[in-house]
C-alpha cells in the first residue's frame, strides 16, 4: 500500500454531496442497513468497502433509489443530493437518477450498436437538440471513458461484441453522457481482468475532475488506489468513515482493523 | 482528455420540482401501463364473455319438458293374443304405442276441462315427441308385467313445446312455423298451469344416444361420452407406455449424435403439426392401408395417441430432468445398473410429472375434433358400442364431434344441446386439470 | 367418401385378435413363472449362486415369449389387408369395370359386399357352400345383402361376387394363419429363452438390453409417425397430380368443385382465405397477447400475476371446438347485426373477421406465454443499466427489453402464425364455406383445413380428384406449417443461447 500517495491527496476536503441521515434499509423482515450517517464529499472518489453481505451495495442502490426496483425493499432515513431529500414524495427517481448516474458490478450493454448504447441516455432525457450535437456528446463521453480510439471505426458494431473491460468502460461511458453530478460503481470491475481494472481505475481517478464518485469495492488495495474517501460497512452497520489513508494507516476500531489486516473477509 | 467541448448540463433544476420533460415521459409511462391494463382486460373480458355464452346458451339442455299422466297400457293394444309372448309384444310398432299416449293425453284435457278453441286431434298428438312412444315401448318390453296396467309416466313433450316453455318458441314465431300452432302452445299454458307440463332434470341428455334432426328433445350424450372414454382408454393404455419408454431413452440412454438430434427435432416439430394432418394419417395409414373400420374408437385413439405423445415425451422428458444427478450418481455408486437405477430412483422420482403430464396430454386429447371429423366419427350413430376390446371397433361417437354434428342441424334447439355439450366437456376438462394441479401440488419437490 | 355407418363387421376379428393377445400374454405369464423356478431348481435352491436375481431370469422369458410374437401380431395386421387387396383386384378384369368407373371403386364395391356376405353368414349361420350357393341368385342377393345393411346401386356381378367371397375367405384364412403363427412364435421364443436358463446365465444383462430395444423403439413411434404424415400425404398427392393438372392447382385463381368431374381446383381462393383470417387472428392476439405479457411481467404485483396469468392460461385449455361454437352463435351474429349489416358489407354471419377474432382470442394465451417467458430470459441487468441512466420504465421496456427480446418474440409469432394456419375447428364453424378472393373482412371466405375437412367428409368417391385434393391441400398446409416452426424453433434457440 502505498501510504504516500495516500495522505498526499487527502487534502482538498470539499462541500458535502450527499448527506445520509440515519438510514435504515429492509429487505422483507432483514434489517440489512441500520442507522448509517455519511457524507459524501463533491468530486472526490469515496469508497465503500467492507465483508460481502455487509450492506455496502444495498446502501449505494438506495442513493439512487435503484431498491425502489425491487418491491420488498424499504428504505427509511433521510438522504439529501445537494440539500434536497431524495425520498421525498414529490420527487421522480428518473430525474433522480439523472443525475445520480450508476454502473454495475457485471458489464451489461444493451444489445445495441456501442454508439446507441452511449446516446441511449441523452436520448431518453432530451440533452441533446440535433444529431450533430449527439454525435458530440457520444464521443466526448466516449473519450472520457478512455474508450473512443479502440472503437471510433465502429461505433455501429454492438456493444456486447467488445471485450470485458472494453464493455465496462462503454458502460461508464453511457453513465457520463448523460452527464451526472454523482456516479455510483458497484464493484465495476469485479469481472474484469488485472489490466482491464487498471484502466477502469486510472478512468475513475480521472473522473473525480467532473463528478463526486462513489465506489463499493471488494478490494481494499483498489479502495486505496482510487478513493480519497473510505467508508467501511459490517453487518450492516458504518462502522468507521474517514479520509482514505486514515482508515488504512490508523483505523479507530478492532474491526475495521481486523478486516484491513485480513482477519474478516 | 479534453474537456473543451462543455457538457449540456440540463439537469440543474431542483429535484423537488418535476420538469415538462420529466412530466410528459411519466404521461408516457401511464399510458404504456394502461396499455398492459386494457390489453389483460380484453384478455380477460374474451373468457368471461365466452364462458357466459356457453353457459348462458347451454344450462337449459340439463332441463327439459316433460308431460307427466296416467297412462293406461291397454292389453288389447299392446297384447292381442294375450299371451305375454315377447315375439308376439315386439310386432306391435311405436305406432300404437303412439296412440295410447295420445289418447291418455286427450283424456287428460278433458277430464281438467281444458278447452282450445280450434284444437285438432294432430295438434295434440305433437305435443308428444316422437321418441316418448319408443321409450315407452322399450320399458314395456323390458316388462311385459305392466300390460293392463295404469301406470303414471312422465314422457319427452315436443321439441318445439320444450322451446316454448324456454323462451326460444313465442306465440309469433308459431304463427310462421308448420311444426308448432298457437294452439299447442295455449293448451301448453294450460297443462303448465295445472303441473301436468313441466320441466325437470334431464338425465337423458347424458345417458341417451343421438337422436335424428327431427327429435332434438331426445337428442343427448351417452354414445358421444362413451366413445369418447373408450378413446381416452386407447390413449393412455398406448401413449403413456410408449411416451414414458421413449422419453427414458433419450433422456438416459441416448448417445448424443445425429440420430438422436433428428429424433428430438422430429418430436420438437411433431407437436406442432396442424391437428388436422393427424386426422390425415389416420385416414390414409389406419383406414385405407390397415383397413381399420371408420368411426371406431380405436381408429381415433391411435389418431390421438399419436397427437399427444409429443406432448407426453416433452413433459416426462422436462421431469426426468429435474430428478437431480446425485440420486443417479448414488445408485449407480452402489452397483446398480444403469436400468435399476431408472427403475428404482428416477420414474418414481418423475412420476407426478409424468402423471400430471400425461392428464395435461390426455385432456389436449378430449377436446381435439379435427381429425375425428376426418376419420368418419361425424357419422350418426345411435347403437352404443359393445364393452372394450371388440367394442373399440364399433362405430361411436366423440364428445367434441357430437357438439360438431349438433351445429350442423337447422333446428335451434339443437344450438342448447351442442352448448349443454360443450359444458359436459368443460366439466371433464376442468376436473382433469384440477386432478393434475392437485397432483402437482401434492407431490412437488424442490431439490 | 361414402359412411359404411355399422356395416364394417369388426367384431369377430377384434374377438379373435383379443382372444389370440389374451393367449400370448398368458403364455408370457407361464413363461416368467417357468423362468424363475427353473433359475431356482439350476441354483440348486441357493438364489446367491445366480449371477442375475431370479426375478431377471422370469423376465427375460416373458419378453422373449411375448414381444416378438406381439410385432407378429401388429406386422400381420398391418400387412394382411395389402397383400389381400393385390390379390383380389386381380380377380377382376379390365371389362368388369363399369364405363365411367375405376378400380378403385369396384374394389370398395367388394369390401362392401364381402362385409356383407359376412354378416348374413352370421345372422344366418350359413356354411361355406350355402355363401358360394348364392352366387346363383345375384337379384335375390342384393335384396338380401339390403337386408343386412349393405345398399347396392346395382346388381353384384359374378366376378365382383367372386372377388367377394374370395376377398372373404382369405380374410378369414389370413386370421386363422395369424393365430397359428403368433402362437407358435410366441411357444419358441419361451422355449429357446427358458432352455437358456442357467446359474451364471447374464439374464439381467439380456432382459435390460431387451428392455432397452423397446426403448429405442418407443422413440421411433415418432420418427415414424413423421414418415406416415409425409409418405400418406405424398402417395395420394401424387395420385391427385395424376388426375388433376399441378398447374391448374397451384395457379388457378379459382375453386369450384363439382360433382360429376371438370371442378377447379385452384389453391388461391383457399389460400387467401387461410392467410387473411390467420393475418387477422395475429392483429388481434399479438398486441393483445404480448402487452398483458409485458404487464403481468414488469408491471403487475405478485397478487395480480397469481390471479391474472392462470385466468388467461384457461384460454389455452379450451378447446377449439368451443371457440368454434363461440363464433357461431355468438360472435358471428353479433358482428352480423352490428357491423355487417349496418354497414351494408354484408349479410353472413360467418366471416374472415368472426374466425379472424376467435381465433386471435385462442391465440392470446399462446402469444402471452411465449412472450412472457421470452421477456423474463432478458437478464435483469439489462434492466437495471436502464434504470440506474435515469429511464422510466416504459422507456426500458420499449427501447432495452423488447429490442433484446426482439428475436424471441419474432419466433413466438411464427409460432403462433402456424397454429392459426393449421386450426380447423374455429374455421369450419366460423369462416365460411366460400372460396373467394375479397378484401371485405365481413364476407364469408374459406381456408385451406376447412376444405380438407369438407372434401374429405363429403359424399364424392375417395379415388375422385374432389377427394384426393384434400391430401394436396393437407401437403401444403404441412409445409407451410413446418416451414414455420422450423424457422421459429432455430431463431428461439439462437436467441435463448444468446443469454444462456
Amino acid at each position: 500500500m502505498n501510504d504516500m500517495r495516500l495522505t498526499e491527496r487527502a487534502v482538498d476536503a470539499t462541500d458535502v454531496k450527499i448527506s445520509a441521515r440515519k438510514v435504515q434499509v429492509y429487505y422483507g423482515d432483514n434489517h440489512a442497513i441500520k442507522d448509517v450517517d455519511v457524507d459524501i464529499p463533491d468530486r472526490m472518489v469515496t469508497a465503500f468497502i467492507g465483508p460481502s453481505g455487509c450492506g455496502k451495495s444495498t446502501f449505494l442502490r438506495s442513493l439512487n433509489r435503484m431498491n425502489d426496483t425491487i418491491p420488498i425493499c424499504r428504505v427509511e432515513g433521510k438522504i439529501t443530493l445537494d440539500g434536497e431529500d431524495i425520498y421525498d414524495r414529490r420527487v421522480d427517481p428518473v430525474q433522480l437518477r439523472a443525475k445520480v448516474g450508476m454502473v454495475f458490478q457485471k458489464p451489461n450493454p444493451f444489445p445495441k450498436s456501442i454508439y446507441d448504447n452511449v446516446a441511449y441516455g441523452p436520448r431518453i432525457h432530451g440533452l441533446t437538440r440535433n444529431k450533430a450535437e449527439l454525435d458530440e456528446v457520444v464521443e466526448q463521453s466516449l473519450r472520457r471513458a478512455a474508450l473512443w480510439n479502440e472503437v471510433k471505426d465502429r461505433l455501429h458494431a454492438p456493444g456486447t461484441g467488445l471485450s470485458g473491460g472494453q464493455q465496462q468502460r462503454l458502460c461508464i461511458a453511457r453513465a457520463v453522457a448523460t452527464s451526472p453530478e454523482v456516479l455510483l460503481m458497484d464493484e465495476p470491475c469485479s469481472a474484469l481482468d488485472p489490466i482491464a481494472t487498471a484502466q477502469v481505475e486510472e478512468l475513475i481517478d480521472e473522473l473525480r475532475a467532473n463528478f463526486s464518485v462513489v465506489i463499493v469495492t471488494h478490494s481494499m488495495q483498489q479502495a486505496a488506489r482510487v478513493s480519497q474517501k473510505t467508508a467501511f460497512f459490517h453487518l450492516g452497520n458504518l462502522v468507521e468513515y474517514g479520509e482514505t489513508g486514515q482508515i488504512f494507516t490508523k483505523p479507530q476500531d478492532p474491526r475495521t482493523e481486523s478486516y484491513i489486516s485480513g482477519r474478516i473477509g | 482528455m479534453t474537456d473543451a467541448v462543455a457538457h449540456p448540463t440540463p439537469h440543474s433544476g431542483s429535484l423537488l420540482r418535476q420538469d415538462e420533460r420529466t412530466r410528459r415521459r411519466n404521461n408516457a409511462e401511464r399510458r404504456f401501463r394502461l396499455y398492459g391494463q386494457v390489453a389483460i382486460g380484453i384478455a380477460i373480458m374474451a373468457l368471461v364473455i365466452l364462458l357466459t355464452s356457453v353457459l348462458g346458451n347451454g344450462l337449459s339442455a340439463f332441463r327439459q319438458t316433460f308431460i307427466s299422466m296416467p297412462v293406461t297400457l291397454d292389453a288389447a293394444v299392446l297384447d292381442k293374443k294375450g299371451n305375454r309372448d315377447p315375439a308376439d309384444l315386439k310386432k306391435v310398432t311405436t305406432i300404437g304405442y303412439s296412440k295410447l299416449l295420445v289418447n291418455s293425453l286427450t283424456q287428460v284435457i278433458e277430464e281438467e276441462g281444458i278447452v282450445v278453441e280450434g284444437l285438432a286431434s294432430s295438434d295434440i298428438k305433437d305435443m308428444i315427441s316422437d321418441e316418448a312412444a319408443a321409450q315407452v315401448r322399450d320399458r314395456v318390453l323390458g316388462n311385459p308385467d305392466l300390460i293392463g296396467q295404469t301406470v303414471d309416466l312422465k314422457v319427452l313433450a315436443n321439441g318445439r313445446i320444450d322451446g316454448y316453455l324456454k323462451g326460444r318458441v313465442s306465440m309469433e314465431s308459431a304463427e310462421r312455423d308448420s311444426n308448432v300452432s298457437v294452439n299447442q302452445l295455449r293448451l301448453t299454458e294450460s297443462l303448465v298451469e295445472r303441473g301436468i307440463i313441466g320441466k325437470s332434470f334431464n338425465w337423458g341428455f347424458l345417458t341417451a344416444a343421438d337422436a335424428s334432426e327431427l327429435r332434438p328433445e331426445a337428442a343427448g350424450l351417452g354414445v358421444a361420452i362413451l366413445g369418447s372414454a373408450y378413446m381416452m382408454i386407447v390413449v393412455l393404455v398406448l401413449s403413456l407406455p410408449i411416451g414414458v419408454a421413449a422419453s427414458i431413452y433419450l433422456e438416459e440412454f441416448a448417445p448424443k449424435n445425429r440420430w438422436t438430434d433428428l429424433i428430438e427435432v422430429n418430436i420438437s416439430n411433431l407437436a406442432a403439426v396442424p391437428s388436422i394432418v393427424f386426422g390425415i394419417l389416420g385416414l390414409a395409414i389406419f383406414i385405407n392401408f390397415a383397413g381399420l373400420p371408420q368411426s371406431a374408437p380405436i381408429v381415433g385413439g391411435l389418431v390421438l395417441t399419436l397427437m399427444t405423445l409429443p406432448t407426453i415425451i416433452i413433459t416426462t422428458r422436462a421431469a426426468i430432468k429435474a430428478v437431480p444427478p446425485s440420486i443417479r450418481d448414488a445408485a449407480l455408486g452402489i452397483g446398480a445398473s444403469k436400468m435399476q437405477t431408472v427403475f428404482h430412483h428416477v420414474l418414481p422420482l418423475a412420476m407426478p410429472g409424468i402423471l400430471t403430464g400425461a392428464i395435461i396430454g390426455l385432456a389436449q386429447a378430449l377436446g381435439e375434433t379435427a381429425p375425428l371429423l376426418l376419420i368418419g366419427m361425424v357419422a350418426f350413430v345411435r347403437d352404443f358400442p359393445a364393452a372394450p376390446p371388440e367394442g373399440l371397433f364399433d362405430p361411436a361417437a366423440a364428445l367434441p364431434v357430437q357438439v360438431y354434428n349438433w351445429t350442423q342441424r337447422a333446428d335451434p334447439a339443437f344450438v342448447e344441446r351442442a352448448s349443454g355439450a360443450i359444458i359436459v366437456l368443460l366439466v371433464f376438462l376442468l376436473v382433469m386439470n384440477t386432478a393434475a394441479i392437485l397432483l402437482r401440488r401434492r407431490f412437488e419437490r424442490r431439490w | 367418401m361414402p359412411l359404411p355407418a355399422t356395416l364394417f363387421c369388426g367384431l369377430d376379428i377384434s374377438m379373435s385378435i383379443g382372444l389370440l393377445l389374451a393367449i400370448i400374454l398368458g403364455l408370457a405369464a407361464v413363461g416368467y413363472v417357468i423362468g424363475i423356478r427353473r433359475a431356482k431348481d439350476r441354483a440348486g435352491g441357493d438364489t446367491r449362486r445366480l449371477h442375475s436375481l431370479a426375478g431377471y431370469h422370469g423376465q427375460s422369458v416373458l419378453l422373449f415369449t411375448a414381444v416378438p410374437a406381439l410385432l407378429v401380431v401388429g406386422a400381420w395386421l398391418l400387412l394382411q389387408p395389402v397383400v389381400i387387396e393385390a390379390r383380389v383386384s386381380g380377380m377382376i378384369a379390365e371389362s368388369d369395370v363399369p364405363q365411367g368407373s375405376s378400380l378403385d371403386l369396384v374394389m370398395s364395391d367388394v369390401r362392401r359386399v364381402a362385409d356383407g356376405l359376412n354378416a348374413i353368414a352370421a345372422n344366418e349361420q350359413l356354411t361355406e357352400d350355402e355363401i358360394a350357393a348364392m352366387g346363383a341368385d345375384l337379384g335375390g342377393l342384393r335384396s338380401r345383402l339390403g337386408n343386412a345393411g349393405v345398399a347396392l346401386a346395382s346388381d353384384v356381378q359374378p366376378s365382383v361376387f367372386e372377388a367377394s367371397r374370395t376377398y372373404r375367405q382369405m380374410n378369414n384364412t389370413g386370421l386363422t394363419a395369424l393365430s397359428i403363427s403368433a402362437i407358435l412364435v410366441a411357444l419358441a421364443g419361451l422355449v429357446f429363452s427358458a432352455s437358456r436358463i442357467q446359474a451364471e446365465f447374464r439374464a439381467r444383462n439380456v432382459s435390460e438390453s431387451f428392455v432397452k430395444l423397446l426403448f429405442i423403439g418407443s422413440s421411433f413411434v415418432a420418427v415414424l409417425t413423421t414418415f406416415g404424415i409425409i409418405a400418406s400425404l405424398v402417395v395420394e398427392s401424387v395420385h391427385f397430380f395424376q388426375l388433376y393438372p399441378i398447374k391448374d392447382f397451384l395457379f388457378s385463381l379459382t375453386w369450384n368443385p363439382q360433382f360429376r368431374g371438370g371442378s377447379d381446383l385452384g389453391i388461391w381462393p383457399l389460400l387467401w382465405g387461410t392467410l387473411y383470417v390467420s393475418f387477422v387472428a395475429l392483429l388481434f392476439a399479438v398486441p393483445v397477447g404480448l402487452l398483458s405479457a409485458i404487464y403481468l411481467s414488469e408491471y403487475a404485483s405478485k397478487r395480480v400475476r397469481s390471479v391474472v396469468k392462470p385466468a388467461i392460461e384457461i384460454l389455452a385449455g379450451i378447446p377449439t371446438i368451443v371457440y368454434g361454437l363461440f363464433a357461431l352463435i355468438t360472435v358471428g351474429p353479433f358482428l352480423r347485426d352490428y357491423f355487417a349489416q349496418p354497414l351494408g358489407l354484408g349479410t353472413s354471419s360467418s366471416s374472415v373477421l368472426t374466425a379472424g377474432l376467435v381465433m386471435g382470442i385462442m391465440l392470446i394465451p399462446f402469444v402471452s406465454s411465449l412472450s412472457d417467458d421470452i421477456i423474463n430470459a432478458v437478464p435483469q441487468a439489462m434492466r437495471d443499466g436502464s434504470f440506474g441512466l435515469g429511464a422510466t420504465h416504459s422507456e426500458t421496456v420499449r427501447q432495452v427489453i423488447l429490442p433484446a427480446a426482439l428475436p424471441g418474440i419474432v419466433g413466438a409469432i411464427l409460432l403462433a402464425a402456424s397454429r392459426a394456419i393449421g386450426e380447423t375447428m374455429i374455421v369450419v364453424m366460423g369462416a365460411g364455406a366460400a372460396a373467394k378472393l375479397s378484401l371485405n373482412p365481413l364476407e364469408a371466405m374459406t381456408t385451406i383445413t376447412v376444405k380438407i375437412v369438407s372434401q374429405l367428409t363429403g359424399d364424392t368417391e375417395f379415388a375422385s380428384p374432389e377427394t384426393l385434393v384434400a391430401f394436396a391441400l393437407g401437403m401444403m398446409l404441412f409445409i407451410f406449417t413446418l416451414g414455420l416452426n422450423v424457422i421459429a424453433l432455430y431463431v428461439v434457440r439462437k436467441y435463448r443461447e444468446q443469454y444462456e
